[in-house]
């Protein structure tokens, strides 16, 4: 059944992939106008200039057959150079890899290991000014836009703090230019940035942890549970919550191709080097083969993400059967 | 798609409105520096642009060691000479190479590799340099005359065409051949007599032959050195790119104008232009340009020491002049082109887009060129009833919804500028305003860059569009204004064409003798200010903040970007 399951869903994902990457591609063809990738024009460049400079970058081809050829390439494992710069797309990604993980694994492990406890001490006091109080700060988390929050963090901690005297965060980057790079630095260099963004799983996952916990704890087995004698504590931690978390595993897996792409607004507005701001800077610079090599990149992973979170709830959830 | 990429998106766009001089989407500014190009530019770096104000008069000695970290919002595209075409990347390509000549801050040209500046031939085709003696890469091989020769050839010899140099236009044109007759002289051999060539073409950073003459053309696109020169001959070599965060470069000792007195320089990509401002006050960056809108922000900060110069970079709108379009039955009548300007308080623009760091422009050439006039034959100062009798007098009469028309046509126009860049809507806004007052019913229309430039360039279907843009040190401005650039491709998008200006310019190109020169272009000047075909709003101000730390930088209008005499000279006083 499974089996059957994952070959239909991996011939699907195909064609998600083949669709997401013509559609990126044929944006950025039609709007690019008369821009060459990686060179600003200027008088002097005569039209047979141009001509050559797009022709030297595979331009000059209908963007099907460049879309072809890419794809061909990509099957083989060569994700081409970066019309920028003209350095190895899959070196550009991997160089920024790393330092997205750090960012958005940090915040989705601190979203998971906050929200869980916030959502149980919602269900388990609803009504109460505690839950009040963490709706408020839910639903603000959830409504803030994350460039809005990080500015203004920036403001504060960085700017203001440094100006009266304070122990301030840098403002931006992974490390500091000269002298940095060791762990304490980093981590410096993190807590502003992952903070806006475990911000916003934060909200998300406690409200989610919260509302299961409720049904869950409305259920016949927990009355069972405490008709039976067992331990309060028992009741919620071992029937209410090991249930409680199963859907939420799913929303977690669903974010986890945001450990790659889900950055981008933070890592813009923090400089933080990583996936999402190099596919921001490409696309404005209309970097095909980057921007082709990271989209993607992302697209396989959201795939691969979905998939992965539809398993696990088989695995966790017996109840659950593929038809 | 989840809930939550859809709420990104929203915020997405949100953010995109809140950082309004968000300037990494000036996919084409990025003027000046080493070619001194010219280019349309989305708005951003190139306000900041600017002119002389040292920043120190210490008297104190210089000391050796310590660091600096300079901050902006572009990143580098390469580090290789002749394949750069932006800002960013000349700028570190200037602190890292220099070229057979440079400039003083008002741009004047001074020897660089070369030890004087070169001799010209009678017939003045062409340029014999000497080079300094003793000239040394930072690896300790010599550097000759061969090294020039290689690096002039990657950008107009026909082996070398697949080397995708933005230079090749104007080098495949001007030069016939560049030759080392020996190893401490350079020869240049023009095609033609070309006034501004030792201006616009010899700043060029000189390339290594012994690490890249081996290379074939197509992997000097590609070589590991654009990302990593492992020999340099300016002030600073390379030690590494922390792609998306910094460049790191160390003292050169072999450096021709002396070891730096820097250990370290750091070029650090911040995410904006309000990053810069907040990092120059918290002491991440040492220096930075500064944009007029954080001007005030930052002024009062005590550890920051700021700069303001004029610079030849600037905002012009032009009119449609092609007959067989809606603007040349519109704007062909002189006096309506005069109507339109003498009808706009540019000095209020100035001060309320431009918070007052810029200069409203009395001519098409800038104030920090040695061909400026200063008073060109008609002056546009802000004159309603001037402007109301012009329109009058040419036949332009208001009608009963208060629109003004001749022979049933309405004055009535749509004007284009790129969208995302606040100062230019606000810019389209108040000409709306200026205009509907006299009877004129102009709507601003907002495009995407490269869509606005694809308009000037080759659709040309335009009634008038506001952009920004910026003269090299040559007065020059047949790209322009001649009429030969109406072609496809041609930066004369307005169609402009008369006959005396493209005599005038054609003349004084050929023209070596700068008094002459500076005659011709006056002559140019007088007429521009009377046919008006693309009216300039402002020039603007360059502005740099330098941490009261940091010792011995000269900003100026010429000295901003790739071209800095001064970079070995820099030092902090707390050695740090």
């Amino acid at each position: 059944m499974l089996a059957k399951y994952l070959v239909r869903r991996f011939l699907a994902s195909i064609v998600v992939v083949l669709g997401v990457t013509a559609i990126t591609l044929i944006l950025m063809d039609r709007t690019r106008g008369t821009y060459v990738p990686g060179i600003d024009l200027n008088p002097a460049l005569r039209p047979e200039d141009i001509a050559r400079l797009r022709a030297g970058l595979g331009l000059d081809r209908p963007f099907y057959e460049w879309y072809l050829t890419w794809l061909w390439n990509v099957l083989h494992g060569d994700f081409g150079r970066s019309m920028i710069d003209g350095s190895p797309v899959l070196s550009h990604i991997l160089d920024r890899l790393p330092n997205t993980l750090e960012l958005t694994g940090t915040a989705i492990l601190l979203g998971v290991l906050i929200s869980i406890p916030l959502g149980v001490i919602g269900a388990l006091r609803r009504g109460s000014k505690t839950d009040h109080a963490l709706t408020v700060v839910s639903v603000a988390g959830f409504a803030v836009p994350q460039f809005w929050l990080g500015l203004l963090l920036i403001l504060v901690f960085s700017v203001t703090f440094e100006q009266h005297g304070l122990p301030w965060l840098p403002s931006s980057g992974a490390t500091s230019p000269v002298g940095g790079g060791d762990i304490l630095d980093r981590i410096e260099h993190l807590v502003m940035p992952a903070t806006v963004l475990s911000f916003f799983y934060l909200s998300l996952w406690s409200r989610f942890t919260r509302s299961s916990m409720l049904e869950v704890l409305s259920q016949d087995y927990i009355r069972t549970a405490r008709a039976k004698g067992m331990a309060e504590r028992r009741v919620v931690y071992l029937h209410g919550l090991r249930n409680a978390v199963i859907p939420l595993i799913t929303l977690v897996g669903l974010e986890l191709p945001g450990l790659v792409s889900g950055g981008l607004v933070v890592e813009v507005v923090f400089g933080w080097p990583g996936i999402g701001k190099l596919a921001f800077e490409r696309a404005l610079q209309y970097d095909y083969s980057t921007v082709m090599g990271i989209v993607f990149f992302a697209t396989l992973l959201v795939v691969a993400g979905n998939l992965l979170a539809d398993v696990l709830y088989a695995v966790l959830d017996p109840r659950i059967r593929y038809a | 798609m989840s809930r939550r990429e859809v709420e990104q998106d929203q915020g997405f766009a949100q953010f995109e409105k809140f950082l309004d001089e968000w300037s990494r989407r000036d996919f084409l500014k990025r003027a000046g520096g080493a070619a001194a190009y010219m280019a349309f530019m989305a708005g951003g770096l190139e306000f900041l642009a600017a002119c002389a104000g040292s920043t120190t008069t210490t008297s104190v000695t210089p000391k050796k060691g310590g660091h600096i970290v300079e901050g902006n919002f572009s990143d580098i595209r390469t580090l290789n000479s002749m394949l750069s075409s932006d800002t960013a990347s000349n700028q570190l390509i200037g602190l890292m190479f220099d070229g057979l000549t440079n400039y003083k801050k008002n741009g004047d040209l001074i020897p660089a590799l070369a030890a004087d500046l070169p001799k010209t031939s009678p017939d003045g085709l062409t340029y014999t340099f000497k080079l300094r003696s003793g000239l040394k890469w930072s690896d300790g091989q010599p550097l000759t005359a061969d090294d020039v020769v290689f690096t002039y050839d990657l950008a107009y010899a026909s082996k070398y065409k697949d080397v995708a140099s933005p230079r090749r236009g104007d080098l495949e044109k001007y030069v016939a051949s560049v030759t080392a007759p020996d190893p401490q002289t350079v020869v240049i051999q023009t095609t033609q007599v070309f006034a501004p060539f030792l201006a616009n073409h010899t700043q060029y950073g000189i390339l290594p032959k012994h690490v890249l003459g081996s290379l074939a053309p197509k992997e000097i696109n590609t070589t590991d050195f654009n990302s990593g020169p492992s020999v340099t001959n300016g002030a600073f070599k390379f030690v590494k790119w922390d792609k998306g965060q910094q460049v790191t470069l160390a003292r050169n000792d072999n450096y021709w104008n002396g070891p730096a007195y820097l250990d370290t320089y750091v070029y650090k990509v911040v995410p904006d232009s309000v990053a810069v401002t907040n990092q120059l006050k918290t002491g991440e960056i040492d220096v930075g340009p500064v944009d007029p809108s954080q001007f005030d922000a930052i002024k009062t900060a005590s550890n920051v020491v700021m700069t303001e110069f004029p610079v030849p970079t600037f905002t012009f709108y032009a009119y449609n002049l092609d007959p067989s379009k809606l603007g040349g039955q519109l704007f062909s009548d002189k006096a309506v082109r005069q109507a339109l300007l003498f009808a706009l308080n540019r000095q209020q623009i100035v001060s309320a887009v431009f918070f007052g760091h810029g200069t409203v422009a009395n001519s098409v050439e800038p104030p920090t060129s040695w061909s400026y006039k200063d008073k060109p034959k008609v002056l546009y100062s802000f004159d309603k009833a001037k402007a109301e009798s012009l329109l009058d007098g040419a036949g332009w009469m208001k009608g009963s919804d208060g629109i003004r028309a001749k022979n049933g046509q309405k004055l009535k126009f749509t004007m284009i500028t790129n969208a995302g860049n606040k100062q230019r809507e606000s810019m389209l806004t108040v000409m709306q305003q200026s205009w509907k007052d006299i009877g004129v019913d102009a709507t601003p229309s907002l495009i995407q860059f490269p869509q606005l430039v694809s308009q000037i360039v080759s659709i040309r279907t335009f009634d008038v569009f506001l952009v920004g843009f910026n003269w090299a040190i040559d007065p020059d401005e047949s790209p322009l204004f001649h009429s030969r650039n109406t072609a496809a491709g041609g930066f004369n998008g307005a169609d402009f064409k008369n006959s005396e200006v493209d005599s005038i310019l054609d003349q004084a190109l050929v023209t070596l003798d700068k008094t002459k020169r500076k005659q011709l272009y006056g002559q140019f000047q007088d007429i521009m200010s009377d046919a008006v075909p693309s009216p300039i709003i402002l020039f603007n101000t360059g502005i740099w903040g330098v941490s009261t730390r940091v010792q011995g930088t000269d900003f100026g209008p010429f000295n901003q970007f790739g071209q800095r005499p001064w970079n070995s000279k820099v030092w902090v006083n707390d050695g740090k």
